[in-house]
């Protein structure tokens, strides 16, 4: 085994092949990030009444996300019984005031509390019901209706952790009259590659103009207005918003969404078009997607469904913007990383530190060919990954 | 209208011709089935959605589906090159619905589906609502559901 030393892998400008590549680098990230930063788990829209429930993941890690059925709380539980270990909620969504499990019958209220098991005389007084509930996150955090939660005991707040992205978070959940819902279904695809290939391609326009040439020449055809590229990258801005988020601003409509501006939350939440999107990695080169459409509250029923036909237009497993990023970003990443000539294993990510410009709360701005968010991603990854290295 | 027996045998093989254009790549052809308000449709999630409040895989109105069929045509769609070579197989075919103007029939389908070296399996049910317009049947609606609508799925760019 080649011993993996994380500095080496991310350089001013560049990052290293491995980190998409190794699996002991997989597993690094998820014990190193997933497991140390926030992630987002759920929006409040998506369990909205008493018993609501949804299962999620953080890392590798079965969770289930509850709306307690009398307080309404939210709760954070992991999903596995304090038996045997089985999973004890099958489901992606429901309501449910108790979670039973099949196997020998543990019942666990929608808050984790242990309250029954069959027959209870092979237990004497050493064994402390209370104490054998479903085990909680370690923290939980909710900003804006969108529940976080943390399997750290320790760090950064969770507003802390949002930082400079918290603004754009608030313009998000004001875009509706009465606030937004994800309350519309899901696009869920998949690829063979590594998970970070999808977050760098959540900002990064430098690939509009060449990868979606075709839905812009439809674009065009049907507004009569033809995109000048090469402007708008000169005009429009991408931002390191710190913490890893980064944020690109729109210079005008490019026809697949609502937002004026794409926004990646650390490290795999985005906003971007009409939608929410989470990035699951499931193994270092296999990855899942899931694309909520936001939908407005207080708006009607037609001004929702032209939002729905709008990111259906550019995103999901058959839109026309999706698919060709599916197949260049990330099929052909994927085979090309495989080549390890001499010398040949990095990947560029310095357009535009040129000419990045740092204001007062320490923002780092360039225009939006530049990869100011890859590069933003990275320090970040680099950060955690190398925090508390036993190496 | 008048409730007349449309035979079976006659609609199938209208479901077997246009799978025949599409795993043809006689996809200008393929439009041509459609009405000019024809809707093609895959929901997402699960079978039964309304469109209005719930996202699709699919739903492409006539516009959209010719540009889809462009896209396709046009060597500009990286997500078809490699293209997709697909067959259909097509059973179960049941009229629910017929009179003179209108037929709507249900039918299940395997589609292989085979593309960079991996051969992937489809599957699910088709239900068509043909209309009757100038002595020929035309596709007023074609929606797919795709018994993993529900799961990760790869990429679609081809035609269902
Ligand atoms: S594993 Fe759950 S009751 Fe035994
Ligand atoms: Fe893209």
């Amino acid at each position: 085994m080649k011993t993996i030393n994380i500095e080496e892998l991310v350089k001013d400008g560049a990052v290293h092949g491995d980190i998409y590549n190794e699996e002991e680098i997989f597993q690094l990230e998820m014990t190193r990030i997933f497991e140390k930063t926030w992630v987002f788990v759920a929006h409040e829209s998506e369990i909205a009444n008493p018993g609501d429930y949804k299962t999620t993941v953080i890392g590798e890690h079965p969770l289930i996300v509850t709306r307690d059925s009398d307080t309404e709380e939210i709760f954070v539980l992991f999903n596995r019984c304090r038996h045997r270990a089985a999973t004890v909620c099958q489901q992606e969504t429901g309501n449910a005031n108790f979670f039973r499990c099949a196997y020998h019958g543990w019942t666990y209220s929608n808050n984790g509390d242990l309250t029954g098991m069959p027959f209870q005389d092979g237990y004497d007084e050493h064994f402390d019901r209370c104490k054998m509930g479903l085990i909680k996150v370690p923290r939980v955090g909710i900003y804006q209706g969108f529940i976080f939660a943390s399997l750290s005991e320790e760090g950064p707040s969770l507003e802390e952790h949002l930082g400079h992205a918290r603004p754009y978070i608030d313009y998000i959940v004001g875009t509706g009259p009465d606030g937004i819902a994800l309350n519309a279904g899901a696009h869920k695809y998949s690829f063979d590659g590594n998970w970070k290939l999808q977050i760098e391609n959540t900002i990064d326009p430098y690939h509009l103009s060449v990868t979606h040439r075709s839905f812009f020449n439809i674009l065009s055809k049907k507004t009569g207005k033809k995109i000048n590229f090469n402007r708008m990258h000169k005009s429009e801005k991408i931002r390191d918003l710190g913490n890893g988020h980064s944020l690109y601003e729109l210079g005008g409509d490019l026809g697949i969404g609502a937002l004026p501006f794409n926004l990646i939350v650390f490290p795999n939440l985005g906003f971007l078009g009409s939608q929410v999107r989470v990035t699951r990695p499931i193994s270092v080169n296999k990855t899942h997607v899931f694309l909520y459409p936001i939908m407005l509250k207080g708006v009607s029923v037609e001004e929702n469904a032209e939002r729905l036909r709008k990111h259906e237009g550019f995103y999901g497993p058959a839109g026309f913007g999706t698919v060709d990023d599916l197949e260049v970003g990330f099929d052909r990443v994927a085979e090309g990383l495989k080549a390890k000539g001499p010398d040949g294993e990095w990947l560029e990510i310095s357009r535009g530190m040129n000419r990045e410009e740092v204001d007062e709360q320490g923002i780092i701005t360039a225009t939006s060919s530049d990869e100011v968010s890859a590069r933003a991603l990275y320090k970040e990854w680099k950060r955690l990954m190398t925090a508390g290295s036993i190496s | 209208m008048n409730t007349v027996m449309v035979e079976r045998k006659e609609i199938e093989d209208f479901l077997i011709h246009e799978a025949f254009l599409i795993n043809e790549e006689k996809f200008s052809e393929w439009l041509d089935l459609f009405t000019e308000d024809g809707i093609y449709w895959i929901p997402s999630n699960k079978d039964h959605i309304d469109p209005n409040t719930h996202v699709s895989i699919i739903y492409d109105d006539r516009e959209r589906l010719e540009e889809r069929v462009w896209r396709l045509e046009s060597g500009l769609a990286y997500g078809q090159e490699p293209k997709s070579r697909t067959r259909h197989l097509i059973t179960n075919v049941k009229i629910l619905e017929s009179d003179d103007q209108k037929v709507v029939v249900s039918s299940n389908f395997i589609l292989v589906e085979l593309r960079r070296s991996i051969q992937t399996i489809w599957s699910g049910r088709f239900e068509h609502q043909l209309r009757s317009q100038g002595g020929t049947w035309k596709i007023a609606s074609k929606k797919v559901e795709l018994i993993n609508n529900n799961e990760f799925i790869g990429n679609l760019s081809f035609i269902v």
